[in-house]
Order: structure tokens, then sequence, then C-alpha cells
């Protein structure tokens, strides 16, 4: 026990490489890595509109004219997103920064990006887009809502079966393509799935960190109001909400969030009740230092791991409360989800498998991917279990 | 010559772990005769229960390996045989018993259900009642008090000794001809490990049965052993009769873990006279830096709906104490008496019920945390895990220097990184293990690094609460003179808590002895130690494992 032998990496560093040690995780983050491209560089990987176009010597992205305030801000946070990782700060300042630049970005792309209004069928095809010198077109050259019935598509039709154009998923009823529809639906899923765990995991570390650290009677109070959170059916409540104000991705996200952080503070009061007993966090008390560093340099930094593990569950399970709710057709109305196509897949009267086994795939597979991402991490943090993996006489 | 009743010649074991061979046991060979005890000595890692394990072939196949070596049983060699004839040799024949009483009990069985168990499997002949009868028997052969009605208690309810006192009860239930004692006595008490000792001496004598006692303690092996062999990285460096080892113990190794025990320590030259002078003059002016009085910290046992206070657990009770200036200030007892709970109280770590804790004439008691900001300078701590007294997230720097920067200690950055680093130079470690994690040190290293930060802030006072319990002997003996070498550098006042005696002895000029959270008898050590008046006090010296019993 003497020797451990010379090793430099860092406490993050090596549940890191721990976790990325078996194939399954490298699958899952692939799946997710994936995800996350498509669903940023979505309006250029599926569009009706050219990349870019020559005419009259002019060149011109129109991609870049029709961008929407959502395109904007997703690509620029995710530029941001980029920029802040490369600074050499600490973590938590990373976020913060990160969540700063984003929030800033949302208000400019608010006030300042007014792209023109589509009229579905005219705008993808007028002369101003069709007759040009040359135009380079996206992979995918149609738009989620580019419904092809104006070009006599008859709709539901099976992939490579349409003539005169390529689907590699097929159509649906209105002869929108598949794949396109996918791709857009992408940022749904990923969004609400992040955006939905965040708010939980926000509350669920406030609430319970106050609890573990002061005990007591603000403990007693924090645990019936998770025991009365837990018993709220998120499904129920969200039908509920839906029925009275209509539907919204926004209002889903934060139901979705309000109702899913007690599992999180729970974990959070463990771990505070645990390390506040530890010698360290004794030590950093009895060197006066400051609560706010005791609370978030010497004892929350150790106990976000079990917390993290948890999310990447609670980040799948957002994602199919939202499929569900799209496939009760009670989901968002003006942008294709993958549950919401499930749904289109069984109200048709013909059972048309290109409809159901893509959105339903990548439902599966994402879920899959967090879940196998979650397992992982659970492994690499848990002593025990790292002790078989590392030598150790 | 007779034949001995285990012979092991030239056995290796390997344990694979991660692709790696590592060579747990290389080439020991030892033999015990019938009726004599044998004890492995070694410090952790050496290999000592590996070798135990290997005999009773319990490690896992898959794992280790016996590339070489016969262990010979009776004249029978016990690697070949195969699992059935193994496992007629375990138990019936050899024994075992283990360190952590807690963990080797089964926790929903009672204890005579886990005693008959062991019976019947190896006498399936009899009946019920007379295996029940054999199980009380075998109870009453440990001495455990009013048998036949503890035969139903579960072991949540005994106490340590008595756990371990099971276990023996349960290992010995089918008269094996082979003990192994694996550390049995060292998460116990000195007390309690001076009556299991006794009682496993009394039992060899009275089934003339052998033993082979794994230790770390050269006492209990002075008190238990007729054959020695000392362990090191898994050789056996020197094997001979218990008194020819302690007394003239031919390989160096042997000698420098004898010359690290606490008794055979060499004070720092000097250091002994020149901190006596002052401390008794100040002792005269009663200059006393931190002064307790009547200090109770009670912990409420609440029960019920309404969690109302039935009853208060009283750790430390009533206790007055007084720590000159300069000096060390021993704090003795067992575990459970209130002597952490005391040092942790002094630093504001907990809150007293009542009583007075005054700092060079300042009470701290009651104090704001803000308020008591000041005082945090002048009195740190160091702790007894290697494991947890470092945030692991944190680089070694950070956890020195952030205390300096909270209390303006340094100009700038820079100049605290070079404090820091005269600090590790202090605790004699290198000034570039300022930019390492906690996790890439060795638990001695882990130890300096606790003292160090202790230091950071440049306090008057120190608690060192067990700072060497959990550290081989030898590293043991490089924190205490580290110890008493800061202690005459900084002019530092240590409140040094230990259930060690042989410490006490070495270090500190004062002894308070604690029990069961009050102060039984408090002077000067040299009069604790050589003429103690408390009968508790008594019991306990009587109880310490001595390496010589004329010492």
């Amino acid at each position: 026990m003497t020797n451990h032998g010379v090793n430099r990496e860092s406490f993050g560093a090596r549940i890191w490489r721990r976790t990325l040690q078996g194939v399954g995780v490298k699958l899952g983050l692939a799946w997710v890595g994936l995800l996350v491209f498509v669903a940023v560089f979505a309006p250029f990987l599926a569009n009706s509109m050219p990349l870019l176009m020559s005419k009259d010597g002019v060149i011109s992205a129109p991609v870049l004219h029709y961008l929407n305030i959502e395109d904007v801000w997703v690509l620029s946070s995710f530029f941001l997103a980029l920029a802040v990782f490369r600074l050499r700060i600490s973590t938590v300042r990373r976020i913060l920064l990160f969540l700063l630049g984003s929030a800033v970005v949302a208000v400019c792309a608010n006030l300042w990006v007014k792209p023109p209004v589509l009229v579905i069928y005219d705008d993808f095809r007028i002369p101003a887009y069709t007759e040009v010198n040359w135009r380079i077109m996206p992979p995918v050259p149609y738009a989620p809502t580019d419904y092809l019935r104006d070009l006599g598509s008859k709709g539901l039709e099976a992939p490579f079966q349409s003539e005169g154009h390529l689907h590699l998923m097929g159509t649906e009823e209105n002869g929108a393509d598949v794949l396109s529809r996918m791709i857009h639906a992408a940022r749904i899923a990923l969004s609400i799935g992040l955006i939905a765990s965040g708010i939980a995991l926000t509350i669920g570390v406030v609430v319970g960190g106050l609890m573990g650290y002061f005990s007591g009677i603000v403990d007693m109070l924090g645990m019936r109001l998770v025991e009365i959170f837990e018993d709220i059916p998120t499904l129920f409540l969200l039908l509920t909400f839906v029925a009275f104000f209509g539907r919204s991705l926004y209002m889903m996200m934060v139901i979705i969030g309000v109702t899913s952080w007690s599992g999180y503070a729970r974990f959070v009061r463990t771990e505070f009740l645990k390390l506040r007993k530890q010698d360290y966090v004794q030590a950093a008390v009895a060197s006066g230092l400051p609560l706010s560093s005791i609370l978030f340099r010497h004892m929350l930094p150790n106990g976000v791991a079990p917390l993290l593990v948890s999310v990447s569950f609670g980040i799948a399970g957002a994602i199919l409360a939202e499929a569900t709710l799209s496939f009760l057709g009670l989901g968002v109305v003006d942008a294709p989800s993958w549950g919401q196509m499930l749904d289109q897949a069984v109200k048709s009267s013909t059972f048309n498998w290109w409809m159901a086994v893509f959105p339903g795939g990548a439902i599966f597979m994402t879920v899959f991917a967090y879940n196998l991402i979650g397992e992982s991490f659970r492994d690499a943090i848990d002593p025990k279990l790292s002790g078989q993996s590392e030598a150790k006489p | 010559m007779i034949q001995p009743l285990l012979d092991v010649r030239h056995l290796h074991t390997y344990l694979q772990s991660a692709g790696q061979q590592i060579k747990a046991v290389d080439d020991i060979s030892f033999s015990i005769p019938k009726g004599e005890t044998f004890c492995l000595v070694g410090e952790s890692g050496s290999g000592k229960s590996v070798s135990a394990l290997s005999v009773m072939r319990l490690l896992p196949p898959g794992i280790a390996s016996h590339p070489g070596g016969e262990i010979l049983f009776n004249g029978q060699d016990l690697l070949q045989l195969d699992d059935a004839g193994i496992r007629a040799v375990r138990g019936a024949k050899i024994a075992m018993i283990f360190q952590e009483p807690m963990n080797s009990l089964n926790p929903v069985l009672n204890i005579g259900e886990q005693i008959s168990e062991a019976i019947q499997l190896h006498y399936p002949d009899l009946t019920g009642e007379e295996t029940e009868e054999r199980t009380i028997l075998a109870l009453e052969q440990v001495q455990i008090p009013h048998a036949s009605r503890r035969f139903r208690d579960f072991p949540h309810q005994l106490s340590g000794g008595q756990r371990q006192r099971v276990m023996i009860a349960m290992a010995l239930a089918c008269a094996p001809r082979l003990l192994i004692a694996d550390e049995p006595t060292t998460a116990l008490d000195v007390t309690v490990q001076a009556e299991i000792l006794r009682l496993m001496r009394q039992l060899q004598d009275d089934t003339g049965m052998s033993m082979l006692f794994i230790t770390h303690d050269f006492g209990v092996v002075a008190q238990m052993a007729q054959w020695v062999g000392v362990m090191q990285s898994g050789k056996l460096v020197e094997v001979g009769p218990c008194s020819q080892v302690l007394r003239q113990a031919r390989h160096p190794y042997t000698r420098q873990l004898l010359a690290a025990l606490p008794e055979n320590l060499e004070r720092p030259t000097g250091v002994r006279l020149q901190s006596r002078q002052p401390a008794n003059q100040s002792l005269g002016t009663s200059t006393h830096l931190l002064s307790i009085r009547d200090l109770k910290v009670w912990f409420p046992i609440k029960k019920g709906l309404l969690r109302h206070t039935v009853d208060f657990v009283r750790a430390v009770d009533e206790v007055s104490l007084d720590i000159p200036q300069g000096q060390i200030l021993a704090l003795v007892g067992e575990s459970g008496c209130g002597k952490t709970t005391l040092g942790r109280a002094v630093l504001q770590l907990e809150k007293p019920t009542s009583g007075s804790i005054r700092l060079q004439g300042h009470e701290l008691t009651g104090l704001s945390s803000r308020d008591l900001r000041p005082f945090r300078r002048k009195m740190q701590i160091a702790f007894q895990d290697p494991q947890s007294s470092l945030n692991p997230r944190l680089l070694i720097e950070t956890t020195l220097t952030e205390p300096m920067k909270v209390h303006g200690i340094g100009a700038d950055q820079e100049e605290r990184l070079e404090l820091a680093a005269q600090l590790l130079e202090l605790v004699q470690l290198n000034r570039d293990f300022l930019w390492r994690y906690p996790h890439e040190f060795s638990g001695g290293q882990r130890q300096r690094i606790g003292l160090a930060r202790a230091l950071a802030l440049n306090p008057e006072f120190i608690v060192c609460d067990e700072i060497t319990s959990a550290l081989d002997v030898s590293v043991q003996a490089e924190i205490l003179q580290l110890l008493l070498r800061i202690r005459e550098q900084r002019q530092l006042t240590l409140l040094f808590i230990t259930h060690n005696i042989g410490v006490v002895e070495y270090l500190s000029d004062k002894t308070v002895v604690m029990y069961q959270g009050k102060v039984v008898e408090q002077g000067d050590t040299a009069q604790i130690c050589g003429n103690p008046r408390h009968p508790y006090t008594q019991k306990l010296l009587a109880a310490v494992p001595r390496l010589l019993r004329s010492h």
C-alpha cells in the first residue's frame, strides 16, 4: 500500500477515463454526439433551400437568409460552448459563462433575427431559388414542412419508392420527407432532455444541499416537500396542463423539470450528510473557511458524481415523457417530433412500416444511449468496482 | 525430532491483478510444532494474510496460483487436495478467525445457530439437542457469561470482545488441530485484547492445538509466540524462537522494525531536556494556553413521534483540564471514551453542551463563526484516517493555500505558494508535491500533508487525533520524530489523542486518562505511566502488551 505508483491525473480525469473503458459507453456517446451534430446543423442538413447558389454572377446562401430565431440561437450556443470549454478556467465558471452567453444570444436573436415568413410550397420553389446558374443543395434536399403534394406526390411512399425524388426513409401522408423530419426532431429530443433535467438538477441540488448541510428542521421540512413532489404523477399533470393551457414545448420542459427534482434532492442530501462528517470538511471548518467555499469547493464536487449518474437516466426519462405526450397527440404542433411521427404512423389507415420504425428506433437508441452512459458512469465512480479494474496488490 | 503439525516448504503464492503478476508470497518456509504458536509479523502488504489464506486454500483460484512449494499438514500436502479433500480439512482440522468480528459473523443469524451449523457440518450424526449442548459448551469454553441464555443473541447485541469470543468458539467447535488467527485483536481495545489473548493461551493449553498467529504488533508477539517469522514484501526474512528474534534480531529489517517501536525510539537529541525546562517554569507561573472547565458534550437520544429527548449520550462529561504553553498533552482512553469528541469540542467543531473553553484567556464557547475566525488561525487539527483527511478533488497547493488566503497570510498567491512549498519541506516532502492530488500519495505521506495543512496558518495549538493509528510502525516512528522536531522549531502546544501507551510515553509531557466521558487521572506522563493511582489507569497499563516483560 505504500507505493501506489505515480498517478498524475486528477479525480475528474480518472472518472472520465474509467467511464470510457467500456464499448457500450463509446457507442452511447457516439450516438449522442451524432444527435448533437444533427440537431445543431439541422437547417444545413435537411432543407429545401440551396446552401449556396450563383445567379447572374451573384453568389448567395439562401439557407442563412431563412434561418429562424431558434436556429440562430442553437448554432451560436454551440459555438459558444466550444469556445468556452477551451478556456482554462474552472468547470463551474465555464458553465456559468456559457449560460450567460447563451442567454445574451437568445435575447439578441429575438431582437434582430427576422426571417421571411415561409408559405408552404411556394417559397421553396419560386424561380428565385430554382432558376439559377448553379446551386449546392443540402444532403437531404427537403425541409421538414416541404409537403410535396404540389408536385404530385401521393404521400406515404416507402423508402426509394417515389418517382423522381429520393426519399431515404420514405414520405409521410403529406409527402414530406421522413428523414428530414427526423433530423429536425432531434432538436426537441435533445433539448427536452437537457433542459428538463437541468431545471430538475438545479432545484434538486439547492434543496438537497440545504437539507444535507443544515439538517435538523430544514431537513425535516425539505423531506416533506420532496415526498409531496414524489407523489405527483408527471404524465397526468402534463395532460392537465395541455388541456388547460394548450401545447407548448417550453411548458413541457418546465413541468417535467419541476416534477422530477425530488430524486436529485435525495441524492445530494445523503451525500452532504455523509460529507459533512468527512475529515477534510471538518478541517475546512477548523481553518475558518467561508461557508460558500465549504459547500461549493469542498462538498459539492465530491458529492456530484452519483448525481450525474441519475441525471443521465433522467434525460432518458424526459425524452420518453415527451415522446409519450406527442404519441398521444398532445405534443407540439408546428414542429416535428419523434413521438408525433409515431402517432402519425398509428393514425394512418394502412400500416406503413417506415413511419414507425425510424422514429421508434431513434427514441429507443437515444434512451438506450443515455442509459449506457449512466450505467458506465455509475460503475466508474463506484470504488468497489474500480478496485477490480485497477491494479491493487 | 517429532514431525511438526504444519510444515510449509518453499511456498509461492502469486496473485493476478489487472494483467500483472504480484509475488504476494515468495518462497517462504516455516513449521509449527504441535501445541505451539508461530507468529507471522510484518507491516501491511508484506504477505502475512495471503500466507494464512494459502494454508486454508481460501484464495480465489482464478486469481491466485501456487507455482511452487508444499504445505504439509500432518504429512499431507494441502496444495494437492481436491475440493472435497480441502473442505474436510477446513473447519474440522484447521480453523480460522479474522480481524473484524462484526464482518465475520452473519448479522441475521443468532450466534447459537452459527456455531451449531459448524458443528452439524462436521458431526452430522448428532441430534439437535446434542448439538445445542455442544454449542453451549463451546460458548462456555470462551467464557461468555450465561452461555445458555446468550445462545439466541444476535451479533449486534454483543460487544466487540464478545463477538471475537464467539468467533473463537465457532472456530474451536470442531476441535481443530490448528487455529489460524489473522490479526484477531487489532480492532479491539487494549484491555479487551489482553483478555482475548489470555483466553487464547488458555484454550491452547487445554486443547493442545497449534496456532498460526498473524499480527503487526511486537508486544502481542512477545505474549503469544514460541516461534516468530518476520515477513517483508512476500519473503520471510527471519525465523526463529521468539526470545531470540526479539532480543538478538539478526536481519536488519527485523532490527529496523524493533527500533521503530515507540518504546525503543530515540528522542531527537536534547529535545526532552530543552522542552521540559521552560515548560516547568511556565507551569510555575501557570500560563496555560488552553483551559477547559466543566466541559460537557452531550448528544440527545430522541425517541417517539414527537422526537422528544429521552436521554443523553454523555460523550464528554464535566471535563476540566489545562494545557500549558509549549507542552504535549496526551489524551488516552479506549474507543468510545469521548477523547475525539473532546478534541473536536476544543476546536468548536462540536458544540459543547455547557462548560468553558478558554484559549489564552479568551472564551471560545458561544462565539459565532465570524467571531471565532481569528481564533481558528491559532488552533488546528490533524486527523487519523489518511484516506479521508484530504479533499480528493483539490491539488495539495489549493488545500494548503486556501486557508492562508482566507486569513490574509502572504501578500499574493506567489508568496503563499512559496510558504506552502516551505511547509512541504518542513514535513520532509518534495516541494513539487504541491501540484499533485491526494490519491498519488501513500498513507504516511498523506499524514505529513495533513500536518502541513494544520501548520499552514502557523497555529500555536494543534489537536492531533490518533494521527499515527492507521500507520505501520516504521512510518509512525518517522511521523512522531517529525512532530517532535516541528514542535521544537515552532513552539507548538499539542493535544495528542491516542490509545497507544507506547506513543504516550515517547511523546508527551503530560497525560490525561479518560474513561466513559470523564477524566479519571491526569498528571505528568512519567508519573502516570510509572505509578498510576486510579484503578482504570492501572488496568489499562497492565493490559498493554510489552515487548519485554521485564521492561
